[in-house]
């Protein structure tokens, strides 16, 4: 029976233990899920696993052998795939050459795209997914290109198949297909490790679970026995309760101060809604329902070709993202490490960004006053960090999105209307309980707030009212009161 | 909160690395030139190699705070050429005043740098091949200017006003007024991307710019200030070297067609964009024309200096990446 352990994995970064004597052991033909909030450990590990990184000490046996690589390359060949959540596909260049990279096959020192187009069908064919090989990855979807990278590694037929928090990018029926591919792959004897955050996806498609903090193994338990109030005590080391239930809310919105009446874009068709100061409004949908071009659109990053958005009364369109947010509109983009932060940039610039014009002395930055204004948020949302001059990408998911949420709630800018999207993925438990209260909070002072989320559970107990969207258009409202999951779910999903 | 150490900074810094490399420069030329039985340690070379540094600092500066922001412009020394041209025939052919030529100099270059901005910005297209073109439009233009009435082309235009000249020879001490202006230009520029709301932009821009676009910071109108900015810039050095030489051509700043760019990237400029400074700029620019200088009173032939300024650059480069690979590692990135 082939096996994959880890013997007292351990390594450091400056200043942080990232792995601590880390023990544990995957069979075949189950899968094994690691779970702990950010910062655990997790990531390093399948970065040892693929050799991206050398473990300082330890070692990492696959049946009886130890596995020693000095190349991503080695481990690949050796059988070892992780799937990382950025996915490492060349856009540009079809599904069957993606899926056979390295190994395209030849006739007559040509490549032999017939057989190319065949194999890659049958294994499309097995997954049972509508993909044609011809297409180029970049004109799928998020969800089917993940696949196109799954299907890579079930090509290459490797043995250990790691999984970093693939669903993070998926909607709950995409999750399905990756679930029923996870098994398939799991009946033919593979080892399979699964990262994630999600405590109900753990339930569905793991065997054992192996709970890390702070570099430690705290527990290996087997899945059916256990649950999750057990789970997340051990993730957060101590128990967090009713998140949703302990929220301190803000009881009564004020006025309306966002109006979008009938707003067209290239994306998004006949979009009216209003949300009030203090209200959080949330937008559930599948991805690409046109949630986050609503939000590009009010904002002024995207084209409007017609319709009209009043804020507080007076009729306005927005040119520019600067000029949105002169006007008192605040975005947290759906893409953290791209769209939000500038991660080789310091946390200090990253907070001051949109304020450096009222941080000057003549025509000077004034640097303690942006170290008081850095200070302040990162005591308001208790960012843990050891300086204010860390680097952005030095920080966990979670303390990211404070980062970026302490940029829009300074005095010196007015924010009115604040729109989240996608504000916690890829963040752990006990952070995203942060980010309701402090999203809640937004609303205790008077501003009007967007929460976009395609996690369901989230997005109808966080906001007051949920709006729907499908295929660009707005299906329908509930109020929290009234919402369920399968309420949204089948608006989400009208056709 | 902890401070990073100044000192610790300062050492670990491009600028620094350049000052090690700037002094076994001396040395090793101090010592070539004595086997030649010249002598390359004197005050006269080191003023040599400040007014040498002159002309190009301009195209440093420029381009620096350029690829400071992720962009690049590959047509300044053209643009600097062409304003060399407009000031010899403004003053000798169309018999304007010479400051009247000095600021249509700098205004065609301005407009030059306008275009890059309008390119780059409205139609998308990639700085680098948006800039060869123009540079090469640019080029076209300055014959044309260069074209006397009898549909000759002249490749030097010669020119003189005691205004000019006098500008040309104006010194204090022996340190010529040029030297004194480049040194303002690199503290005023060094001082605006290191102190100032639009140098914290810049930087910002240029290690992400949709996340700075998202965040307010203005990113277009910085681009056409930085691409505009460039091109006056090279506009400046071409009018120099016209002062000083009493002369337009359309060959001016042939072999300084890069050496803003290298210069930049020499003193830690990165071409990703977002790191550097004007400190480093200039360090690089010293160590280029250290070099040549030394290569020249060494007595060495033109070839092996051409070989040679290769290799420097890539060695610097091979540096730069060495670090930039280690710092990515240390940050578990």
């Amino acid at each position: 029976m082939e096996y994959l352990e880890f013997r007292n994995v351990g390594k450091a970064f400056p200043g942080v233990v990232a792995l601590d004597g880390v023990s544990f052991t995957a069979r075949a033909g189950k899968v094994v899920a690691l779970l702990g909030e950010n910062g655990a450990g997790k990531s390093t590990l399948l970065k040892i696993l693929s050799a991206d990184i050398k473990a300082d000490t330890g070692k990492v046996v696959l049946s009886g052998k130890e596995l020693s690589f000095s190349s991503t390359a080695q481990a690949i060949n050796a059988g070892i795939s992780v799937i990382y959540q950025e996915r490492q596909l060349i856009p540009a260049m079809s599904v069957m050459e993606n899926v056979f990279i390295g190994e395209l096959p030849v006739k007559n020192g040509l490549v032999d795209f017939n057989r190319l187009f065949l194999d890659t069908k049958a294994i499309i064919d097995k997954f049972g997914l509508p993909i044609d090989p011809e297409a180029t990855v970049m004109s799928l979807p998020v969800a089917y290109q993940q696949m196109v990278e799954i299907m890579k590694a079930y090509r290459r037929d490797c043995l250990v198949i790691a999984f970093d928090e693939p669903t993070a990018p998926l909607t709950d029926t995409e999750i399905d297909i990756l679930f029923n591919i996870i098994r398939q792959l799991k009946e033919a004897g593979k080892i399979i490790i699964y990262v994630s955050h999600r405590i109900r996806e753990i339930f569905q498609i793991t065997d054992e679970i192996a709970v890390l903090k702070d570099g430690r193994l705290v527990k290996t338990l087997t899945t059916p026995e256990t649950d999750q109030q057990e789970l997340i005590s051990a993730m957060v080391g101590r128990d967090i309760g009713d998140t949703y239930a302990s929220l301190d809310r803000n009881g009564e919105p004020g006025s309306v101060v966002l109006e979008v009446d009938n707003l067209c874009t290239d994306a998004v068709d006949n979009v009216s809604f209003t949300l009030r100061a203090g209200e959080i409004v949330g937008f559930a949908g599948l991805v690409g329902a046109g949630r986050t071009e609503v939000a590009r659109a009010i904002f002024g990053a995207d084209r409007i070709l017609s319709g009209e958005i009043r804020l507080g009364g007076g009729s306005v369109r927005f040119k520019t993202p600067r000029d949105a947010i002169k006007a008192g509109i605040a975005l947290c983009p759906e893409d953290r490490k791209e769209q939000g932060l500038v991660l080789w940039a310091s946390i200090r610039d990253n907070i001051c960004m949109p304020v450096l014009h009222k941080l000057k002395k003549l025509i000077f930055l004034d640097g303690a006053a942006q170290d008081r204004l850095t200070q302040a948020a990162v005591e308001k949302y208790s960012i843990r960090t050891p300086s204010l001059w860390k680097r952005a990408l030095e920080l966990s998911g979670g303390n990211q999105q404070k980062v970026i949420l302490g940029r829009w709630t300074s005095d010196e800018v007015a924010t009115r209307v604040l729109i989240l999207d996608e504000p916690t993925k890829g963040i752990d438990i006990g952070t995203k309980a942060e980010i309701y209260q402090l999203v809640c909070d937004f609303a205790k002072r008077g501003v009007g707030v967007i929460f976009i989320s395609s996690e369901l559970t989230e997005v109808i107990n966080v906001a007051d009212r949920i709006i729907v969207m499908h295929n660009g258009h707005i299906t329908g409202e509930v109020a929290r009161q009234d919402a369920t999951e399968e309420k949204v779910l089948s608006l989400a999903m009208l056709s | 909160m902890k401070k990073k150490l100044p000192l610790a900074g300062a050492l670990r810094s491009k600028a620094f690395t350049l000052v090690v490399l700037l002094v076994i420069l001396v040395a090793l030329f101090t010592v070539l030139a004595s086997v030649n039985n010249t002598r390359f340690f004197t005050a006269r070379t080191f003023i040599g190699i400040l007014s040498d540094l002159a002309v190009p600092s301009f195209l440093a500066i420029g381009a620096g705070c350029l690829i400071v922001s992720g962009n690049i412009d590959l047509s300044q020394a053209s643009v600097g050429a062409m304003a060399g041209v407009i000031l010899a025939v403004g003053i000798s052919w169309w018999q304007i005043p010479w400051w009247g030529a000095i600021v249509l100099a700098i205004a065609a270059s301005a407009a030059a740098g306008l275009l890059n901005a309008v390119i780059v910005n409205e139609l998308g297209i990639a700085p680098f091949v948006t800039t060869l073109a123009i540079s090469s439009v640019i080029k076209g233009i300055t014959m044309l200017l260069s074209t006397d009435p009898g549909n000759i082309l002249v490749s030097s235009i010669a020119f003189t006003t005691p205004a000019t000249d006098a500008i040309a020879a104006a010194s204090f001490g022996d340190i010529p007024a040029t030297a004194i202006v480049m040194v303002a230009a690199f503290i005023v520029y060094g001082l605006m991307l290191a102190k100032t709301k639009l140098g914290k932009s810049i930087y910002l821009i240029g290690c992400n710019r949709v996340a700075a676009r998202l965040s307010g910071l203005g990113e277009k109108k910085i681009s056409y200030f930085l691409f505009i900015n460039c091109s006056a810039l090279g506009g400046v050095s071409g009018v120099i070297l016209s002062l000083r030489s009493k002369q337009g051509t359309m060959l001016a700043l042939q072999s300084d067609q890069f050496t803003g760019v290298t210069a930049a990237i020499l003193g830690g400029i990165s071409f990703s964009g977002g790191s550097g400074g004007m400190g480093g700029a200039f360090m690089g620019l010293l160590v280029i024309k250290t070099f040549n200088k030394g290569m020249m009173i060494a007595d060495s032939n033109t070839y092996l200096t051409f070989v040679l300024s290769g290799v420097l650059l890539i060695a610097a480069l091979t540096m730069d990446y060495v670090s930039v690979r280690r710092q990515r590692k240390r940050a578990g990135a």
